[in-house]
C-alpha cells in the first residue's frame, strides 16, 4: 500500500543484528554509526532498535539495525530477532576474553539456530581497542575465529571512532554482493512489518542521525 | 512432377479403357511410369543425403540418424509411394547387432534403401505380377541412373511383414532380398538352432553358385525378458512391429507383484503406484562363429547366457511414466493440484463455514468436483489425525537440508498430518476440505477444554519461527494446555509439593520435569560446589520449588520471609546483609509465534528510535526478575541484583574473592564484598535502577504472570476458529507441497547423485515458489494460482522419477553401477519433459537405450530371472533351448552367411558394403520365437536380364522356393 502512495525512499532495507555478551559495547558501537557520538549507555534491556539511511555503491540503503541485549535471561527472546537479517554483528570486547569464548560457545550457535537465512552474513567485531594496554584477545586470534566461522573481521573502537564506519560498510557491501540477500533486501520485496510503517517516522530517523 | 504425375494419371484412365486394344499405349505408360521413376531417383541422388536433409526430408525417430523421403507415383490407375530411406553422417559400417536401425536395414544388411509400396490401407502389393512389375521398374530406373540403391516392395499379407528385393552391385551379380514370416505355428525345426542352420544351407545350396560349406558363419542375438512385475503390453521389441502375443502366464503372479512392489515405499501410506518398470530386456549378443555342422548348431543351443560376449539390459517403462495428461498418474503431485485448485475456490468466500452450508455454492452433492465424503470417511480421518499419534520426536535427519527453507511444518506433526490427510480426503475439494478443518477444530477445542495433551506436537517450549504459522499456533496451544495443566495440578496440592505427589496423568510427571529444566538446576548444583563464579541467567521458573526447597530447609527456615528461592548461588554474600545470595525462580518468557513477534518488533520499531522505550516485553521480564530476585532475597540492593543478573557490570576490587574464601564455610568469606556498579550502570536516571525501585517484592509464583496460557490458548483457538479460508489453504498448500516432498525424501533409491540433485533442485524451486505465500500480501491471484500448477508439474516430474529410481533400485540393488547408468539413460530421456513444465511433451520414442552389464554384474542381472515355479514350467513348453535360469529368450536373432571369394574382375569399384575379396554372397536374418519367425535372405545371383518377363518369372519361382522351405 505505501508503494502505490509514494516512492519508496530506498532501494535496499537491510536487516543488521548486533550481538554479544553484556558490555562489550554493543550498544555504543551502534551509537557511534548512527549518530557519531559516544557516551556511557545503560545497558540495554531487552533490545533497542536505529535506523540508519546511507548510499553506498549508489543504492539507497535503509539499515534497520537490532541491538539486542547480552545479558543470558534476554536471550529465550532474541530468537525472534534472528529471523530475517541478512547481516549479523557479533561483538567482543578485546579486554574480556570471556566476551570473545562466548561467542563460539554461545553466539554461533545461536545464529546457526535462528537465523532465517543460510546466506546471511557475519561479522565478527573485536570492540575496545583504545584499551590497547588492556587487551587480552590478540588480532591473530581473532582473524582465526572469523576464518573459522567464515565471517569478516574488524577491531575497531566506539570510543575513538576507529573503524566503526567501515564495519557497517563492509558488512553491507558484502550483502549487496549476496544476490540472495540482496533479493530480500529490495524495497518491492521488503518485508512487511516494514510495510506499514508510516513514512514520518523513517524521515524523522533519518534527519536524526544524518 | 506433379503435373506429369496428373498427365500419366489421364493417360492411365485411357489405358483401362484401350486395354488389349493398343499394346503400343500400354508399354509407354509402363515405361513413363519408369522413368517417372528415373526422374524422381536422379533428383534424390543428385541432391545426396545433406541436402535431401535440408530440404526437409524427415527423420525417423525411432532410428536415429535415418531420413526418409518420398514422392508419390501413379500408375495403372493405383497411387504408389516411393520412399528413399538414408543415412547421414555413417561413421563406418554400422555393427551387425546395432540397436539404431530400421528393420530393412536389420534384415538385409543394408543402409541406404528405397520402397516402394501401393498407397492403400495395407500397403503392401498382394499379387505377385503386380510385385515384381514395381521391383523391375524401380531397377530398370535405377540402373538407368546408375545406383546401386537396393529397393524393395513389400509383399502378402501385411502381417507377414515379406519383402522382396533387389540391388545391383555394378558387377554381374544381383543381390537378391527375399523375406516372411510364419505367424503361427512355426514348424519344430524351425525352433531349434539346427533346423535354422540347416535351411539356410539348403537355401544356398540351391542356387547356383558354389558354395564353402565349411564357410557358414553366424552371430546370434537372445533377447530375453524378466517374467512380468506387471501385464504385458504389445510392441514391446524393438524394432519389431509383429503382434507378439504374449501367452497366457502374463497375469499369473501378477495382481500378487503389482500390490506389494511400494509396500514399504514412504508413499505407500497414501497411495500406490503402478510399478514404473514392467521388466527388463536381456540382449545377449554371441560372438561371430563358423559352424561346420548342424550339431554343433544343436549343441549351441545348451551353450549357457553367460557365455555370450555382450549383455546389455534395459527396463521396460510403463506407459503411465510418460504419459503427462492430467489424471493419468494419481500421487502426490495430483492431489497438490487438486489442492491448488482449492485454494483458488478459497477466495471465493469469507469463512470457512460459508463452504460447508447447504445453500451456498454445490449444495448438490452429486457434483464430483465439491463433493464432501461421508461423516465415516471423516470421522476415520480425524481418529487417526487425534488418537492414532503419538508426540512427534525431532526427526530432523530425515528433512533435507534445503526443507526448512519451506514455510511448513515437521512432517509427522499434527497440521502436517492434516495437510496429507486432506489431499486424500475425497478429491481434496474446498468443501471436503472446509468440513475437515471445522471438525479439526473442534477436536482441537475439545483438547483445549478436557486439558489432554495436542498429538502430533514437538514436546519443546521452542516456538519454531520458521514453520508455518498454523503449525505454530498449534504448539502454543500445546504449551498453553501443559501450562494449564499444571496450573490446575497446583490448585489441587498445596504449595508446598514434596515432590512426590502422585501423578494422576503421565503427563504431569513429564510436565513437571520439562519446567522444572532439571538438567539446569543440576548444573547450578554443580556451580554451588565448584564455585563457579558464573552464576548469571538462572533461569528457574514459575513452578513452586521442589528439590531445592527440600535441600536447603534451614535456609527457608532462617528467614521466613524468604520465597520463591531457587537456592544459593555458589557463595556470593549480600552486601548489606550476611546472608547468602539466592537466586529466585523466574517466570518463564512468554512463547510467542511469529505473528505476536512480529506485531513486537513493529512497535519497538514505531516508537523505539523516537522514544528509546523498545523492548516493553523486556522491561516486564526484567521487572519481574527483579520482583523475584527481591522476595528471594529480602535484604537484598540494587547492586545484588546487578551481581547475579548482569555481573558484567559488577567491577570487584577483590582479588579472586570467590576462590580464595573458605569453600567449607561460607562465613570464612571476605564479607562484605567489596567492588562497584560499571560506570553505566551507576548513572543517574539508569533505567535498571528505576525498574528497581518500581518492582515490588515478589516470588515469581504470585506475580501477575507474563504469560498467561489460559488467555493465549483462547487466543488460539480464536485465531483457528476464524482463520479466512484462503489463509487456511495458502498454509495447506505450502505445507502440503514440504511434507509431501519430505515423505518422498525419505525414499531408499541408492546413491542415485542425479536423484539426489533433482530433490535438492526441487526443495529450492519450492521454497522460492512458496515464497508468495509466506508473505501476507495481496498477490495476483491469477498469476499465483498458474505459478502453483506448474509447480504442481515439477513436482509430479519429479515424483515420477524418484519412483522409477526406487523401482530400479529395489531390482538391481546390487548392481549399484548398472543402476546410475540405466537411471541416467532414462534421466537423459526424461529430462526434455522436465525442463518443460507447462507443455506437455509428447514423447513419440519409447525409452530404449541398452546399458551393457559389466561381467560382475552379470549375477545380479540373472537374478532378475527367477527360476520359474512348478506352476509355471508346467504351463509353459520350453522350445527353444538357451534357457537362462528356466527362462527361454523371447526372441532369437540369427544371421548366418557364407562369404566367398570372387575374383576381382567381378565387382567395379562403387561397391559400398565390402572391401576385402572376401564376400558376403549368401545372408539369412532369422528373427523369431517359437510361434513366430521371420526370415530375410540376401543372396547373390549371376546378373540377369533385368527388366524382363523372365526376371519376374524367375524371381517368384524363387520365392516360393523360399515360402516352401518356411512352411
Amino acid at each position: 500500500m505505501d508503494s502505490a502512495s509514494s516512492q519508496p525512499e530506498f532501494d535496499y532495507l537491510f536487516k543488521l543484528l548486533l550481538i554479544g555478551d553484556s558490555g562489550v559495547g554493543k550498544s555504543s558501537l551502534l551509537l557511534r554509526f548512527t549518530s557519531d557520538s559516544f557516551e556511557d549507555l545503560s545497558p540495554t534491556i531487552g533490545v533497542d532498535f536505529k535506523v540508519k539511511m546511507v548510499t553506498m555503491g549508489g543504492k539507497r540503503l535503509k539499515l534497520a539495525i537490532w541491538d539486542t541485549a547480552g545479558q543470558e535471561r534476554f536471550r529465550t527472546l532474541t530468537s525472534s530477532y534472528y529471523r530475517g537479517a541478512q547481516g549479523v554483528i557479533m561483538v567482543y570486547d578485546v579486554t574480556r576474553r570471556d566476551t570473545f569464548t562466548n561467542l563460539s560457545d554461545v553466539w554461533a550457535k545461536e545464529i546457526d539456530l535462528y537465523s532465517t537465512n543460510q546466506d546471511c552474513i557475519k561479522m565478527l567485531v573485536g570492540n575496545k581497542v583504545d584499551k590497547e594496554s588492556e587487551r587480552v584477545v590478540t588480532k591473530k586470534e581473532g582473524i582465526d575465529f572469523a576464518r573459522q566461522y567464515g565471517c569478516l573481521f574488524l577491531e575497531c573502537s566506539a570510543k575513538t571512532r576507529v573503524n566503526v564506519e567501515q564495519c557497517f560498510e563492509e558488512l553491507v557491501l558484502k550483502i549487496l554482493d549476496t544476490p540472495s540477500l540482496l533479493a530480500e533486501g529490495s524495497s518491492g520485496l521488503k518485508k512487511n512489518i516494514f510495510k506499514q510503517k508510516p513514512p514520518a517516522a523513517a524521515d524523522a530517523s533519518t534527519s536524526s542521525c544524518c | 512432377m506433379a503435373s506429369s504425375i496428373a498427365r500419366g494419371g489421364e493417360d492411365e484412365g485411357e489405358d483401362e479403357e484401350f486395354e488389349g486394344f493398343d499394346d503400343f499405349t500400354i508399354a509407354s505408360s509402363w515405361e513413363r511410369f519408369i522413368s517417372e521413376i528415373e526422374a524422381v531417383c536422379r533428383l534424390w541422388l543428385f541432391d545426396g543425403p545433406k541436402n535431401l536433409v535440408d530440404k526437409g526430408a524427415e527423420c525417423l525417430d525411432h532410428p536415429k540418424n535415418l531420413y526418409k523421403v518420398k514422392s508419390e507415383l501413379k500408375y495403372g490407375g493405383k497411387d504408389y509411394c516411393l520412399e528413399f530411406y538414408f543415412m547421414i553422417n555413417i561413421d563406418g559400417q554400422a555393427t551387425e547387432w546395432d540397436d539404431n536401425l530400421h528393420n530393412i536395414q536389420q534384415s538385409f544388411g543394408v543402409n541406404e534403401f528405397l520402397v516402394i509400396a501401393p498407397l492403400s490401407a495395407s500397403g503392401v502389393v498382394l499379387d505377385s505380377p503386380e510385385s515384381s512389375k514395381l521391383l523391375s521398374s524401380v531397377a530398370i530406373a535405377l540402373s538407368n541412373c546408375g545406383s546401386n540403391w537396393p529397393a524393395f516392395v513389400p509383399v502378402h499379407d501385411p502381417s507377414r511383414k515379406a519383402y522382396i528385393g533387389i540391388q545391383s552391385t555394378g558387377t554381374i551379380f544381383t543381390r537378391r532380398f527375399d523375406a516372411d514370416r510364419i505367424g503361427s505355428q512355426v514348424p519344430v525345426r524351425l525352433m531349434h538352432m539346427e533346423g535354422l542352420y540347416e535351411l539356410f544351407v539348403a537355401k544356398f545350396a540351391s542356387f547356383d553358385y558354389p558354395m564353402n560349406y565349411s564357410k557358414v558363419s553366424f552371430g546370434m542375438k537372445l533377447t530375453y525378458r524378466t517374467p512380468p512385475f506387471d501385464d504385458d503390453e504389445e510392441d514391446v521389441l524393438e524394432n519389431m512391429e509383429a503382434e507378439v502375443k504374449e501367452s497366457e502366464e502374463g497375469n499369473d503372479g501378477y495382481d500378487h507383484i503389482k500390490v506389494q512392489w511400494d509396500d514399504d515405499c514412504p508413499w505407500a501410506e497414501w497411495y500406490s503406484a503402478d510399478d514404473p518398470i514392467k521388466g527388463f530386456e536381456l540382449i545377449t549378443i554371441w560372438p561371430r562363429n563358423t559352424c561346420e555342422s548342424s550339431m554343433e548348431m544343436a549343441e549351441l543351443e545348451n551353450a549357457s547366457s553367460f557365455d555370450a560376449e555382450k549383455w546389455s539390459l534395459y527396463p521396460l517403462i510403463s506407459p503411465n511414466m510418460i504419459d503427462d495428461s492430467a489424471g493419468k498418474f494419481i500421487g502426490f503431485a495430483s492431489q497438490l493440484r487438486l489442492l491448488v485448485g482449492a485454494l483458488d475456490r478459497s477466495f471465493d468466500a469469507k469463512f470457512l463455514e460459508d463452504f460447508v452450508s447447504a445453500e451456498n455454492i454445490g449444495s448438490d452433492n452429486s457434483n464430483p468436483a465439491v463433493v464432501i465424503p461421508p461423516p465415516t470417511v471423516r470421522d476415520r480421518v480425524l481418529k487417526e489425525l487425534f488418537h492414532d499419534g503419538a508426540q512427534i520426536s525431532s526427526s530432523l535427519d530425515l528433512e533435507n537440508k534445503n526443507s526448512r527453507a519451506i514455510k511448513g511444518t515437521p512432517l509427522e506433526s499434527l497440521f502436517a498430518q492434516f495437510c496429507l490427510q486432506s489431499l486424500w480426503f475425497g478429491n481434496c475439494n474446498v468443501r471436503a476440505i472446509a468440513t475437515l478443518w471445522i471438525e479439526f477444530v473442534r477436536e482441537v477445542r475439545w483438547c483445549w477444554e478436557e486439558s489432554q495433551p495436542l498429538p502430533r506436537m514437538p514436546s519443546d517450549l521452542d516456538i519454531d519461527l520458521s514453520s508455518c504459522l498454523i503449525h505454530q499456533k498449534l504448539h502454543l496451544l500445546a504449551i498453553c494446555i501443559k501450562k494449564k495443566n499444571l496450573l490446575n495440578h497446583e490448585n489441587h496440592t498445596s504449595v508446598e509439593i514434596t515432590g512426590q505427589s502422585s501423578d494422576e496423568k503421565g503427563l504431569a510427571e513429564f510436565d513437571r520435569n520439562e519446567i522444572l529444566d532439571l538438567p539446569q538446576d543440576e548444573s547450578m548444583v554443580d556451580e554451588f560446589d565448584s564455585d563457579s563464579p558464573d552464576s548469571e541467567g538462572t533461569t528457574g521458573n514459575l513452578a513452586v520449588d521442589t528439590e531445592f526447597a527440600v535441600a536447603s530447609p534451614d535456609v527457608q527456615k532462617s528467614c521466613p520471609i524468604r520465597k520463591g528461592s531457587a537456592g544459593i548461588v555458589g557463595n556470593m554474600m549480600l552486601l548489606h546483609s550476611f546472608q547468602k545470595m539466592h537466586a529466585p525462580y523466574t517466570q518463564d518468557a512468554p512463547v510467542m509465534t511469529e505473528d505476536m513477534h512480529e506485531e513486537r518488533l513493529h512497535a519497538a520499531e514505531v516508537c523505539g528510535d523516537a522514544f528509546s522505550t523498545s523492548g516493553q516485553l523486556e522491561r516486564e521480564i526484567l521487572s519481574s526478575d527483579m520482583s523475584a530476585f527481591k522476595a528471594a532475597n529480602p535484604d537484598a540492593v540494587f547492586e545484588d541484583f546487578i551481581r547475579w543478573h548482569s555481573p558484567g557490570d559488577w567491577e570487584s576490587e577483590e582479588i579472586e574473592d570467590r576462590s580464595t574464601g573458605n569453600k567449607e564455610d561460607p562465613d570464612q568469606c571476605n564479607w562484605p564484598p567489596r567492588g562497584k556498579l560499571s560506570q553505566r550502570m551507576s548513572e543517574h536516571g539508569n533505567s535498571w535502577r528505576k525498574i528497581w525501585n518500581d518492582s515490588p517484592a515478589l516470588p515469581a509464583s504470585e506475580q501477575k504472570p507474563l504469560f498467561d496460557p489460559i488467555r493465549e490458548g483462547e487466543k488460539v483457538l480464536h485465531y483457528l476458529e476464524t482463520l479466512q479460508p484462503h489463509h487456511l489453504l495458502e498454509q495447506m498448500v505450502c505445507t502440503a507441497f514440504k511434507v509431501s516432498a519430505d515423505t518422498l525424501n525419505q525414499t531408499s533409491f541408492g546413491n542415485l547423485q542425479l536423484m539426489k540433485t533433482k530433490l535438492n533442485q526441487l526443495y529450492i524451486t519450492l521454497a522460492s515458489s512458496l515464497r508468495p505465500l509466506r508473505a501476507n500480501r495481496t498477490h495476483d491471484k491469477y498469476e499465483l494460482i498458474g505459478d502453483l500448477r506448474r509447480l504442481c508439474l515439477v513436482f509430479e516430474n519429479i515424483e515420477k522419477l524418484l519412483i522409477f529410481a526406487s523401482s530400479l533400485h529395489r531390482k538391481l540393488r546390487d548392481a549399484p553401477r548398472l543402476t546410475e547408468a540405466i537411471f541416467n539413460d532414462y534421466f537423459n530421456y526424461y529430462l526434455p519433459k522436465m525442463g518443460n513444465s507447462s507443455a506437455s511433451i509428447c514423447f513419440d520414442k519409447k525409452f530404449s537405450n541398452k546399458q551393457q552389464v559389466n561381467m560382475l554384474e552379470r549375477d545380479v542381472v540373472a537374478n532378475l530371472f527367477p527360476p520359474p515355479t512348478a506352476n509355471q514350467s508346467w504351463r509353459k513348453v520350453l522350445s527353444m533351448g538357451n534357457l537362462l535360469n528356466g527362462h527361454e529368450p523371447i526372441l532369437r536373432e540369427i544371421i548366418f552367411s557364407v562369404a566367398h571369394r570372387v575374383g576381382d574382375c567381378h565387382y567395379g569399384s562403387n561397391i559400398p558394403w565390402t572391401h576385402t575379396e572376401e564376400i558376403e554372397t549368401h545372408r539369412m536374418y532369422i528373427r523369431g520365437t517359437s510361434n513366430d519367425l521371420q526370415g530375410c535372405v540376401r543372396m547373390w545371383k549371376s546378373q540377369m536380364l533385368i527388366a524382363s518377363i523372365c526376371f519376374e518369372q524367375a524371381y517368384s519361382s524363387d520365392h516360393l522356393l523360399f515360402q516352401k522351405q518356411f512352411h
